[in-house]
């Protein structure tokens, strides 16, 4: 029972990802917000590394923190907002029923993961995998068993882009007839 | 998840580490007014199964994870794309993206 450097790794960077999670939770003005689940996607970034899924995360750093992020921080500056008066929802019974909610879900998630730590032990891990040779596995997933999906995939891309479009440019906004 | 293997890191952190995520990312969209804070919660949601995902891919040693996250990052950026657009028509007309104009949408 020694601290590895990989387990070192998981408590930095998942408490950096919780840590930024909850301003992305917290932080009224929504830049700061996008800012902060920024941090969350490169922290899980380098999660999924410490994993050896290391095209994942490759992927994860240019789709997630780069596309997505770039994405919401332009819509945000777009509409140039300012900090939040009213950043949460009202009701202290309605907040309180929701805290409880999420309490009692999350206390059920880890009960059972904390019931089934023995038989979710796991296989004996390689202490390393060849980028490689993981890479090319992966790809001939997706261009063999997964080949279907993954054209499907392709296809709903091109319906998002045309939908995106069509839906930016409606006459008279999405409440037309008032 | 035993107490005397808390340093030893193993799948069950993983997994515990995905469960807080996913319930900050729940909170979020509960409890915010924002569409657009909204959406960024549901983003930290999938994030949360990504990492469950290539959490059982590492410790199973089975890379059908891995090709599901392809599938989840694919559907995030489609959906964070719709609602952006949906965000942008809502903002031109009200001028906030607060989520109780979304009330009474016209096709």
């Amino acid at each position: 029972m020694t601290l590895t450097a990989q387990d070192l790794l998981f408590y930095i960077l998942g408490g950096l990802s919780l840590a930024s999670a909850l301003g992305v939770l917290l932080m009224t003005n929504p830049i700061y917000s996008a800012l902060c689940l920024a941090l969350t996607m490169v922290s899980l970034a380098g999660l999924y590394a410490s994993m050896q899924a290391w095209f994942v995360a490759g992927v994860q750093l240019i789709v997630y923190a780069g596309a997505v992020m770039v994405l919401f921080v332009m819509v945000l500056m777009l509409f140039d907002l300012k900090s939040e008066i009213k950043a949460f929802s009202r009701g202290a019974v309605a907040g309180f029923m929701k805290l409880v909610a999420v309490g009692l879900m999350t206390g059920a998630f880890l009960a059972a993961i904390y019931n089934s730590a023995d038989t979710l032990l796991g296989t004996s891990l390689a202490a390393h995998v060849d980028g490689t040779v993981s890479t090319k596995a992966l790809a001939q997933l997706l261009f063999g068993k997964y080949v279907f999906a993954f054209e499907a995939m392709g296809v709903l891309l091109l319906i998002i882009a045309i939908g995106a479009v069509a839906l930016s440019r409606i006459e008279g906004g999405t409440h037309a007839d008032e | 998840m035993p107490m005397n293997s808390l340093i030893d890191v193993g799948l069950s952190h993983y997994l515990a580490l995905s469960a807080a995520l996913f319930a900050i990312g729940m909170l979020g969209v509960l409890m915010r007014r924002n569409v657009i804070v909204m959406m960024m919660s549901i983003e930290l949601m999938l994030n949360a199964v990504n990492l469950t995902f290539i959490a059982f891919s590492r410790f199973r040693d089975n890379m059908d994870g891995q090709a599901m996250v392809f599938f989840v990052m694919t559907i995030a950026a489609a959906e964070a794309a719709v609602g952006l657009a949906l965000a942008v028509t809502i903002f031109k007309r009200f001028r906030e993206v607060n989520i109780r104009y979304f009330e009474h949408l016209k096709g």
